[in-house]
Formats: C-alpha cells, sequence, structure tokens
C-alpha cells in the first residue's frame, strides 16, 4: 500500500490561510491505515484549522468528508458537487489523489494535506516499511525476495558496500543493510551462488527515469473503447 | 389519520441503539427474558446514574416492572455471561433500584391516551397478561374496558401472592400507570354471572380472554372432603383479603412448586410455628424455584420429599394427618411425569390443616355452550399463532392458554393477544407479525475471555433474618443503596452493546484487531467484531482512521457534538480556568462528583472512549485545560484502557503544541474508583495548575 | 600493460607496490593540493585522490589528480557512483584520460547522510545517483578500455587506457561472502584491489586464504590497506564505528600506555602516540607484505601527508623501483 506522513500544520496553515471555505477531504484506503489521511485523521487536520484560524482571528469555513479511495472517479463522484461549493480541497489522499481529483474538479484547487512517503508495508502497528520502489522491473527473483532498489541506500546492485556494520546500513544503525539480509537470505534458501553472477548495469527506463509512466490493459481498453460496448452501456462510460 | 397520531401520542423510549440491536443477536439475558427486556441497556443506564431511563427501558416492553422486580423468576439472571466468569448480575434487584429511583417520575408522567380508534376493548381478568393487553390497547388508541371478579384488580398477583413476597403497593404503582392511561374498570364483575359474554361481545368490538390459572386442583383421595383440608388458591385469597382461617398448630402443605412455597409461607407468618410439606419429587426435582425453597427451609419450613398422598385421616371428621406412601419415581423414562409407588411403605404425618397445592386449573363455566369453544380436555381452543379463539373477535392470553408460567411470561403473552387483535381490528394479517417468541442470542464467553476478566463478586442482596419475617407480611428483602446499585451495575459486560463496524467506511486496516484487548476482531474483507468476545468497552472505535466503528450502546460523536453546550459560555473575564474532566461514569452518583462550576464535568463509559478529537474539541470551544481521569489500576473495568488512553493524550499534545498549546493543559489523571471525592479532588487540584499556568486569551 | 600507469609497472615487476592518499581541500585553493603532492612525491608509486570523501564538497578528484600528475605524483584518481550516471562518468573518464591519468579506483562512495557529521552541514538532502554500483563501473571501464565500447555499445575512436582498482573490505560484513564480493570485482575486471584498513591481521590472513582459494591473488593486485593510527582515541573510535574495521585490544593498549607514559603533558601525549602510531604501522606493513598473496600496500595517512616519508623509509620500501 502506499504510505503517507503527516504535514505540519503551520505548513498546512501557510497553504489554506487565503482561503474562506476549505474543506478537508480524506480518503479511506491506504493511507488511512498509516494513520494518515482517512477519514479520522481529515477531521482532525479540519479541528486543528478550525482552531488555528479562531487564533489568528481568521474568518474561515472548515468541514471534513472522506471518501473510500482518491484514485477512482467512481468513488468521489457523490462527493464532488459538494466538494465544488468550497474554496479550497485539502485533500488527504496520496499524491495520485490529489492530481487525479484536481484534473476532475474544475477551477478549484487541490491542494496536498499530507506527504505521500513510499509503497510500505506495517510490520507491526504503527511501523510502516518501504519493501518497494515501483521500478517497474523486477528482480526479486534474483535478491532473495528482498530487493536492493527500495531497499538499499545506495541501490547496488552487486552489494552489499563497505559500509555495512554488524547488519546494519552505513547510514544509520536502525536501518538494516538489504544486502546483508539478501545474502543471509540467499544462504537460507541454499541459492547463494547465484550471488557470484555479476548483475550488469540495468535500464532505469521503466522507472521514474523514462518520464512519467502508464499502464494500459489492452483487453479491457480494447472493450471500453468498442462501440458496441457504448451502445450497451447506453451511451455512458 | 389515526396512525398518525398513535405513533406521536404513544412513542415507546428507545435507548441509543435499540434499531441496530434488532439487526443483532440479543444479549443472553434479553433473549431469555419472554418480553425481551433489554437488560443490557438499563443496566447500563443504571450504571451510569440514569434511573429513569433506566425505569423507561424497562416499562416500555413490561407494563408489571414493579412486580417483576419483585417476583420474577429472572430467567435474564440464569442466562447471564457472568455465570461463566463468577455470578449472574443480580438483575431483578437493580430493576428494583431503577424503579424505586423512579418513583416520583413516573407518577408524574401518568397521563390519558387520546382513544383515536373509535373501537372498544373489553379484557376479561386483570392479571400480568390482562394488565399488559390492556395496557398496550389503550395505548394504541382503543377505548379499554377490564373485568375484573376480585374487588381489587391484579388477578393472582393481588389475591394469591403473599404480600411478603409481593407489597401491594408495588403492584399498585403498576395498576396505576395502566388504568391512568384511561382505561374503565370493573371489579367485582364476573363474567357468566354479571353479564354473559355474547353480550360483552357485543358491547366491544373485541375480547381479551386473560383470566388465568384462578382455581386450585383438588386430590380424589379418601378423606379429602370437609373441614381441616383447604385448597392453595382459595386459602392465599382468604388471607390476601383479610378473611384468615384458623390452621390450627400443625400445617401440612402437599405440593412442591413455588405456589406450595408461597402456601408455607404464608402459614409460616399466620403464627403457625410447625409448617411442613409433603412432595412426590425428590429435593432436586421439586418444581420450585430454588432460592424459593431455601427461603423457606430458612424460616423453619420442613419438607418431606418423595412421598405421595394416599389419604387424609381424620378422627371425629377432625383431620389427624395425611397418609402417605413412598415413591419409587416421578418420572418415567422418557421424562414425562408418570409417578409409581411403593405401596407397602407407607407413614402418617401428623397435621391439624393439610393445604393442597398441586397446581391451578381455569373456571371455565362462563364459556359453555357459548362462541368460544373447548377442546375435550376442557380448554379453550385456539391458535397460538394468532391468539384467537373460535369466535373471530375473541383473543386469548395469558395462563388461561399457555398453562401455568411466569408472570412475565404472561406479559409476553399480553402483548402477543393484544398486538394481535390490533391487528385484526385493522383488517391485517396476524400470524408473521407479533413478536417472536425465540430470538438469536449472542453465544458464551469464549474460555480466553473468561481468563482476561476480573472476578468481582455479586452484591449481595439483603433479606430481613428469617426470626423477624416471619413475624410479618411485610417485604422480606431490602433493596440496593445506591453505592450497592453502580457497584452491581458496573458488573455488566454489556453484552450485544459493543462496537459495530461500517462496512462502508472500513479498509479492512487491523487497527481493532491490534487495539482490542480481547480478541474480538476478525478481519477478512472488512472487519466484523464479534459480539460474544467484545466487552463494550470502546477502546477501538477512536482508534479506527476510517471512522467506521461505533458502539451499539453509546453514541461516539456524541461528546464532540455536544461539546460547545458542555463548555458554555466562557467568561473573558473569568479567574478561574474551564476545565473539561472526563470521568468515567462507572462512578457517577457515588460521591455525585462534587466539582466546582469552572469544571465541567464530562462522564463517559469507561475513558477507553475518550477520542483525540473530543480532547481537540474541549480546547477549540474554549476550554483551559482538560483532565481525562482514569480509574486506578484494579479498578478498571476493562483491559489495556490506561497505557492506550495515555497515547491518544500523548498525540492530542503533539497536535496542540502545533497551535501553541502548552503540554500541561493535557493531563490523564489517575483517581480512585471507590471513592467519588477523589475525583473531585483530582480535578481540583487540575484546575488549581492550570489556574497558575494562565488562561487562555480569545 | 593494460595502461601503462606506474602503478601497473611496479606491480608487473614483481616488487611490493605503496600506494598513499592525498585528500583535496574543501576550497579551491589548488596550492593546497601540490602541497601534499610534493609531501608524497618520491615515497609512493601512485597517490589515490579521493572523490568526495564521506561526501564533503572538495575539489574533484579529476582536477586534483591532474594537479598532483603536474607535481611528480602518479594518481589513482577515485570515482564514486554517488554523484555521477554512466554519462557523466563516461565523460569525466574520457576526459580524465585526455589529461594523462592511468588509474581509477571504482567505489561505490560514502552515503550523503555521512556529510553533516561534526561542524560541517554537508549536504544530507542532496539526491544519490547510484545509476551503476561498483562492480558495474569497474566492467564500464574494462568494456570501454578493452572493447572501445561505451557503456551504451557506441564506439570510442579512442578508448581510455585505465589500470582499473576496486576497495574490498575483507572484514566486513556478512564476511563469509566477502571473498565472493571481491571475486565479482575482479570478474568484472578490476586489476588492483586496495582494502580497507587492516589492523587485525589474523583476520585479514584468513579472509586472504579464501580470496587465495579462489584464484583471485593471481588475477588481481591486492594492496592491503594500512591506516596510519594517531591516537588510542582514533583506533577505539575505528574499532567501534567504521564500518568493516576491528582493532585488537593489544593494539589498543599499547596506544593508550604511550598516552599515558606522558602524563598530563598533552603535546608530549601526541608525540608518543604518534611515534607509537608510526610504529605499529611499520608492524602492520611487514605482516601484510609478509601474507601470501598480497601485492603492496596502501597507506593512508589521513590529513598526515607528511608522515609518509619516514613510515616507507622506515618500513625498509624507500627507494621506489623506477620501472
Amino acid at each position: 500500500m502506499i504510505v503517507g506522513s503527516q504535514k505540519p500544520i503551520d505548513e498546512i496553515w501557510d497553504m489554506v490561510k487565503e482561503f474562506k471555505r476549505v474543506i478537508v477531504f480524506g480518503c479511506n484506503t491506504c493511507v488511512a491505515i498509516c494513520h494518515a489521511g482517512g477519514s479520522k485523521e481529515a477531521e482532525t487536520i479540519a479541528s486543528m484549522l478550525k482552531m488555528r484560524s479562531s487564533n489568528e482571528g481568521v474568518d474561515m469555513d472548515v468541514s471534513s468528508t472522506s471518501v473510500m479511495r482518491h484514485c477512482e472517479p467512481e468513488y468521489f463522484d457523490e462527493v464532488i458537487d459538494e466538494l465544488r461549493s468550497y474554496d479550497l480541497v485539502l485533500s488527504t489522499a496520496c499524491g495520485v489523489g490529489v492530481n487525479f481529483l484536481s484534473e476532475r474538479i474544475g477551477n478549484i484547487p487541490v491542494y496536498p494535506g499530507i506527504n505521500t512517503s513510499f509503497f510500505g508495508a506495517v510490520p507491526e502497528a504503527g511501523v510502516f516499511e518501504e519493501l518497494c520502489a515501483g521500478c517497474g522491473d523486477c528482480i526479486l527473483h534474483m535478491t532473495g525476495g528482498i530487493c536492493p532498489v527500495a531497499r538499499c541506500s545506495k541501490t547496488l546492485m552487486n552489494g552489499p558496500c563497505g559500509g555495512t556494520n554488524e547488519g546494519k546500513c552505513e547510514i544509520g544503525k536502525d536501518v538494516d543493510c538489504a544486502w546483508y539480509l539478501i545474502v543471509q537470505r540467499m544462504k537460507d534458501l541454499g541459492t547463494i551462488e547465484k550471488l557470484s553472477e555479476v548483475i550488469p548495469p540495468r535500464s532505469w527506463s521503466t522507472s521514474r527515469d523514462g518520464g512519467p509512466r502508464r499502464v494500459s490493459v489492452e483487453h479491457i481498453r480494447e472493450y471500453e473503447e468498442s462501440a458496441e460496448q457504448k451502445t450497451e452501456a447506453g451511451g455512458s462510460k | 389519520m389515526a396512525e398518525d397520531n398513535t405513533t406521536a401520542l404513544n412513542e415507546p423510549y428507545r435507548p441509543y441503539g435499540a434499531d441496530i440491536k434488532e439487526t443483532r443477536p440479543y444479549s443472553p439475558c434479553r433473549a431469555a427474558c419472554p418480553a425481551h427486556t433489554d437488560v443490557q441497556a438499563y443496566v447500563g443506564l443504571i450504571a451510569q446514574g440514569k434511573y429513569t431511563e433506566a425505569f423507561e427501558v424497562i416499562t416500555s416492553v413490561n407494563p408489571i416492572a414493579s412486580v417483576c422486580s419483585m417476583i420474577c423468576h429472572h430467567p435474564c439472571e440464569q442466562a447471564c455471561r457472568r455465570c461463566g466468569v463468577d455470578e449472574p448480575l443480580a438483575v431483578r434487584h437493580l430493576k428494583r433500584f431503577a424503579i424505586e429511583r423512579s418513583q416520583d417520575y413516573r407518577r408524574a408522567k401518568r397521563k390519558l391516551t387520546k382513544k383515536t380508534r373509535g373501537k372498544s376493548i373489553g379484557v376479561i381478568g386483570s392479571g400480568p397478561s390482562g394488565l399488559t393487553a390492556a395496557n398496550d390497547l389503550a395505548s394504541l388508541g382503543y377505548d379499554v374496558t377490564i373485568y375484573e371478579r376480585h374487588p381489587v384488580l391484579g388477578g393472582m398477583l393481588a389475591s394469591a401472592i403473599p404480600p411478603y413476597r409481593l407489597p401491594r403497593e408495588m403492584l399498585n404503582e403498576d395498576i396505576d400507570d395502566v388504568i391512568s392511561k384511561g382505561i374503565n374498570v370493573k371489579t367485582g364483575f364476573e363474567i357468566g354471572r354479571d353479564r354473559k359474554l355474547e353480550d360483552l361481545m357485543k358491547d366491544h368490538d373485541g375480547i381479551v380472554i386473560a383470566i388465568g390459572l384462578s382455581q386450585s386442583r383438588s386430590l380424589n383421595i379418601p378423606g379429602v372432603e370437609g373441614d381441616g383440608v383447604l385448597l392453595a388458591i382459595p386459602f392465599l385469597e382468604d388471607v390476601a383479603f383479610d378473611r384468615k382461617p384458623d390452621l390450627g398448630k400443625k400445617v401440612l402443605v402437599i405440593g412442591g412448586g413455588n405456589v406450595a412455597m408461597d402456601v408455607a409461607r404464608t402459614a409460616r407468618r399466620m403464627g403457625v410455628k410447625d409448617v411442613s410439606m409433603v412432595c412426590l419429587e425428590s429435593a432436586e426435582e421439586m418444581p420450585a424455584w430454588k432460592w424459593e425453597i431455601d427461603e423457606a427451609i430458612e424460616e423453619g419450613v420442613t419438607i418431606d420429599n418423595r412421598w405421595g398422598p394416599k389419604a387424609v385421616k381424620r378422627e371425629n371428621g377432625k383431620v389427624q394427618g395425611l397418609e402417605v406412601v413412598k415413591v419409587n419415581s416421578v418420572f418415567d423414562d422418557k421424562g414425562r411425569f408418570n409417578p409409581s409407588f411403593d405401596d407397602k411403605t407407607t407413614k402418617i404425618i401428623e397435621a391439624d390443616t393439610i393445604i393442597i397445592t398441586i397446581g391451578q386449573m381455569s373456571n371455565m363455566s362462563f364459556l359453555k355452550d357459548g362462541p368460544v369453544k373447548l377442546d375435550e380436555r376442557g380448554l379453550i381452543q385456539w391458535d397460538r399463532d394468532t391468539h384467537m379463539s373460535s369466535a373471530s373477535n375473541v383473543f386469548v392470553a395469558g395462563e388461561v392458554v399457555t398453562g401455568p408460567g411466569s408472570a412475565i411470561a404472561a406479559v409476553a403473552s399480553g402483548h402477543r393477544a393484544a398486538m394481535a387483535l390490533h391487528l385484526y381490528l385493522q383488517g391485517e394479517e396476524i400470524k408473521g407479525n407479533l413478536p417472536e417468541h425465540e430470538k438469536d442470542k449472542i453465544d458464551q464467553l469464549p474460555g480466553k475471555v473468561v481468563d482476561l476478566l476480573d472476578r468481582e463478586q455479586r452484591q449481595e442482596i439483603k433479606h430481613l433474618p428469617p426470626e423477624v419475617r416471619c413475624d410479618t407480611f411485610t417485604h422480606f428483602e431490602i433493596g440496593y443503596d445506591e453505592a450497592e446499585a453502580l457497584k452491581e451495575a458496573g458488573r455488566c459486560r454489556g453484552c450485544g452493546g459493543g462496537a459495530v463496524v461500517d462496512p462502508n467506511r472500513c479498509m479492512a486496516c487491523l487497527t481493532c484487531l491490534r487495539v482490542c484487548p480481547y480478541g474480538a476482531p476478525k478481519v477478512f474483507a472488512v472487519s466484523e467484531i464479534r459480539p460474544e468476545y467484545c466487552q463494550a468497552c470502546g477502546l477501538c472505535a477512536p482508534e479506527c482512521p476510517g471512522q467506521a466503528i461505533s458502539m451499539v450502546s453509546y453514541d461516539v460523536n456524541e461528546i464532540r457534538s455536544s461539546m460547545p453546550d458542555i463548555i458554555g459560555k466562557r467568561d473573558p473575564k473569568r479567574s478561574d480556568p474551564v476545565i473539561a474532566a472526563f470521568l468515567c461514569t462507572h462512578h457517577t452518583g457515588v460521591g455525585g462528583f462534587n466539582v466546582p462550576g469552572n469544571i465541567r464535568t464530562i462522564p463517559v463509559h469507561c475513558i477507553s472512549r475518550v477520542d483525540v478529537l473530543d480532547v481537540l474539541s474541549a480546547f477549540s470551544n474554549g476550554a483551559d485545560g482538560v483532565a481525562v481521569i482514569r480509574c486506578a489500576d484494579g479498578s478498571c473495568k476493562y483491559k489495556g484502557v490506561a497505557k492506550r488512553v495515555s497515547s491518544r493524550i500523548g498525540r492530542a499534545r503533539e497536535l496542540l503544541s502545533m497551535l501553541g498549546i502548552e503540554n500541561e493543559r493535557t493531563e490523564m489523571l489517575t483517581a480512585s474508583s471507590t471513592n467519588g471525592n477523589r475525583y473531585s479532588s483530582v480535578c481540583t487540584e487540575f484546575s488549581e495548575k492550570i489556574k497558575e499556568l494562565g488562561l487562555r486569551s480569545s | 600493460m593494460k595502461s601503462e600507469s606506474n602503478l601497473e609497472k611496479v606491480i608487473a615487476s614483481g616488487n611490493p607496490a605503496v600506494t598513499a592518499e592525498l585528500g583535496p581541500p574543501m576550497s579551491a585553493n589548488g596550492h593546497e593540493v601540490r602541497e601534499k603532492a610534493k609531501l608524497l612525491k618520491g615515497f609512493c608509486d601512485a597517490a589515490n585522490i579521493t572523490d568526495c570523501q564521506t561526501a564533503v564538497v572538495r575539489i574533484s578528484s579529476i582536477a586534483a589528480a591532474y594537479m598532483a600528475l603536474q607535481e611528480g605524483v602518479e594518481p589513482v584518481m577515485q570515482m564514486t557512483c554517488r554523484d555521477r550516471n554512466r554519462i557523466a562518468m563516461q565523460a569525466d573518464l574520457l576526459g580524465a584520460a585526455a589529461l594523462g591519468l592511468k588509474n581509477c579506483l571504482c567505489l561505490a562512495g560514502d552515503h550523503q547522510n555521512f556529510s553533516a557529521a561534526g561542524r560541517l552541514k554537508g549536504h544530507p538532502g542532496a539526491k544519490n545517483v547510484y545509476d551503476v554500483d561498483t562492480c558495474q563501473l569497474v566492467g564500464i571501464l574494462k568494456k570501454m578500455r578493452d572493447e572501445g565500447l561505451q557503456e551504451g555499445g557506441d564506439k570510442l575512436e579512442e578508448a581510455p587506457k585505465f589500470f582499473i582498482g576496486a576497495s574490498w573490505t575483507p572484514m566486513g560484513d556478512p564476511i563469509d561472502f566477502r571473498p565472493v564480493n571481491l571475486m565479482k570485482k575482479v570478474n568484472s575486471g578490476a586489476d588492483f584491489i586496495q582494502t580497507q584498513g587492516i589492523y587485525d591481521i589474523e583476520g585479514f590472513r584468513a579472509q586472504m586464504e579464501k580470496a587465495r582459494n579462489l584464484g583471485l591473488h593471481e588475477r588481481t593486485a591486492i594492496l592491503g590497506g594500512i591506516i596510519v593510527p594517531r591516537s588510542g582515541m582514533m583506533l577505539k573510535y575505528m574499532d567501534s564505528s567504521v564500518a568493516g574495521v576491528s582493532v585488537p585490544k593489544a593494539l589498543i593498549d599499547r596506544m593508550m600506555k604511550a598516552k599515558e607514559a606522558a602524563g598530563d603533558d598533552k603535546k608530549k601525549a601526541k608525540a608518543l602516540q604518534e611515534a607509537e602510531g608510526i610504529k605499529i604501522t611499520i608492524e602492520l606493513i611487514h605482516q601484510v607484505l609478509e601474507t601470501p598473496g598480497v601485492k603492496g600496500v596502501h597507506i593512508q595517512a589521513i590529513e598526515w601527508e607528511s608522515a609518509i616519508e619516514g613510515i616507507v623509509k622506515e618500513a625498509g620500501l624507500y627507494p621506489r623501483p623506477s620501472v
């Protein structure tokens, strides 16, 4: 899932202070799970903004609402008219949601209420860990299921470097060395000899470096774009 | 038009969550109650010091609540899930407490209901089922007349239940509630004697026969006829109406049921020192409730088990005793009542008076050859699904058709008969539309939850000592005082009042699973909080990032939405700080939370329900400080509350500090739960601290 | 000869090779580089020019290397993967070759986090690159040199001829993978290897044995790393905090004893410790050179380039062969 983290209220205040009517719009999937931007945190931010505006003597009308996801239009269709009645939508979705809603809402600004951090797992309550960087060319089968792109501080493909210290990364004692883990894991799996091969320079074109990315599922697109489908569904999409 | 009127007029009290509860398994206590009284709701309200609300919950389904608070056999207690932990809640006694605390309230609220239906109903009999039917039909806007052969209303409650068990003033409170709706009462009026049923059917649009089982059965043994042998009901009636018979020095009661206990214990109160009982059953098999037997024995009644009556021995017509024969067994292989005797073993039990208490029946003579048909056994023919007799506008309720049972079961039957008659008069289908007997209920507490619960002894129900109570017909049981009642109500685990997940908001994040100390949530596509595990502590709801969790028994948003009223006006020139204090309601009432006016108390069902947003809301509405006051370790009803709430306070502080509000203004404090005043002093100390820190401007 | 560099020649001659280290300054003062070069001239076969070591901004490795060359010291230009993608790296390599640089040591580079240390603010917020890693960079150099091709496959009219080096941390975690790690660098094309500083000679020898078993000592020239200890505190710090370095207690004790011998005299304590440090260094040089498979030493006198002369002389490694 996508992990987000909260922005300091000062930063949010600087974004929103010029607006009279603000709605904090929560997203109840990924960013809710990480306690950053779900319904509850949206209400919390709204509550904080109310107090802040009152402290500053600014007349601001703040409310909050939320839907399950911001990244598919069907989810926010129901509330979009309500959102349009505000001067500003402060979205607590990930950056995907902010972009996506911004493109569809019309002439109302959509600002980010949280920071989008990474794709992560929840090893235990309140801890979120980056395990994948979405580089677009998965090599986990070669590295014992542990991703050096996401988890090595230097994205080394032929690690470890000399900075491994008691299994930890040189950047900090609380960061595991991914390559230490990879070696241990592949030893346990009996596949350590695979690591003798040098992985050649990879192409980063599938990653962010290749420009904005888009996945199109052909068989679905083919159907969606066919004339028959449009007639069947009464012309609506 | 009539519809509108009745709903507006007679909307029964609905506690918070009543609608959700109907969609979910009942708490075992409620499912066990024939009238489905929402025990969890009213015990919870008592625990919060909301006694009149508790009264409303009780009386919304039970018009003879006072009576039941004295004599109910309380199947709710037998079903209570605390039985698996220590002892069941003292539900009946708590009901009594709530009712006693609501005396003025109930009297003040009595009023006529409008007779909007333009139709009249005759109810024959004013026992539990008759009173209930009359009450319901009057509430629905019918013009109701009750016919009672005795000089007072109440049926067996007034005429046969001895006053040491049911003080008449309690019965009369119930009767007054019902009658005050504008019901016509004809006492000393016997159908068949004073007016024929056929004529009565012409007087009214509908009739309810609820005559109960007010005749005692007798024995067909030699010597039974004549002085010195009495039947239970006439005996109890004589005592009730102050026609006290001479019983001699020794009384022998035949029978082992609850009425037999009433008879024996009544005889003791009439000054007879030597009262014994004889019955077919062994001590374990006796049909009387165990507590009735124990109380009788306490009062000096002796019981001779497993003897069958053979003949009454008389000398010169005067009773000398009863010849009895040894019982081999009472029930056959299939568990049916089919006693067998050892004819060779007999004995004589000496007695001056023998009272036969072997069961009851109805006097059906007024129905003979009339429109209401009897079956081959002489019982009224009726349809259980519609409560209809063979005459279409004559409905039946209570023990006359159901056979012997409890008062509360008769109430349930009365409700069904009234609803049936109402549907009939409306021209609607009856079958399938009457309140159900059987309800799904929450399973027993899982063992691992039982292990997590503290053992808390039931608050003892105090009785007058046997030697005192045998000298009088006054009630022998002493009601709870407030401290006892709150303590007892606090033992309730709130079955069925717990957390519910809105699947439209749940994103299956597992937060509840991680928060719940009892392992209640199970998460698949969405979370499901299993009611048999849930202890209704409320710890999960404020943690849910999707705000998907609500509580059945209270509104999780209530505090925030009412915060402006709680804080109220804040004097800009005030010298004392405005403090919002969240206090656990398991302790309201005890000591009364007597705090200075600048401290706004917010009673909560355990501080586990206090949300970060509630704290923010208090400051947002002008509080100078917020104190969340927890109960000391060991006295909290739930697990893991302090740590979890403390981390919420940490979170609130973190947020508030971003707004320049100092950490010291938000505190979680601890007070002893055994003494309400400790709460007050903790609040006051906190208030002083905030005063020193200074008041918030703007 | 792959590169015709002095270092390559010394190694080929069978003499034990000596490399030293020159850290460029955090300023535009090229004079400082030249002064340091003068201190090293004649006492080593080549000197490593660090590439923004610990991610601190300094005169670029390539520029400093060129200045050292002008001063008559053959430089080993260091190149980290941290700051440049493969385009910038290859461009720099072509430029370096054009300037006459002949040795290149490929490194992953310290993480930018290191730059904010002590009084330095550094650039911990910098974006790191790591387009390629050490093995891959070694491979790129080899491909350019031996095949005359850029990494992408485009032809180079004139190939840069570098003597390719890589680092090795023999005692780093996970220790049993380190020989494989070395092998990968060798397989990628590393002509010489400079190791992380060695104090635990037994541990180093055990790792060397594994490297020998893989035949690596014959395919690459392993120069044992010697970090000249200057104080007991420095040894303690390296033992506890520097990845892949462990210092035997006996060595630390020796330094601490030297310090204590000076009593409260701080100046004397410094002098005594430095003298003891040089003694230890010479012992270590001998022990490393005695280890089978080792072809030389890489002596790092960090911000103490003036010590090199004495050490090399004392160790019997002077004069440096001219080949």
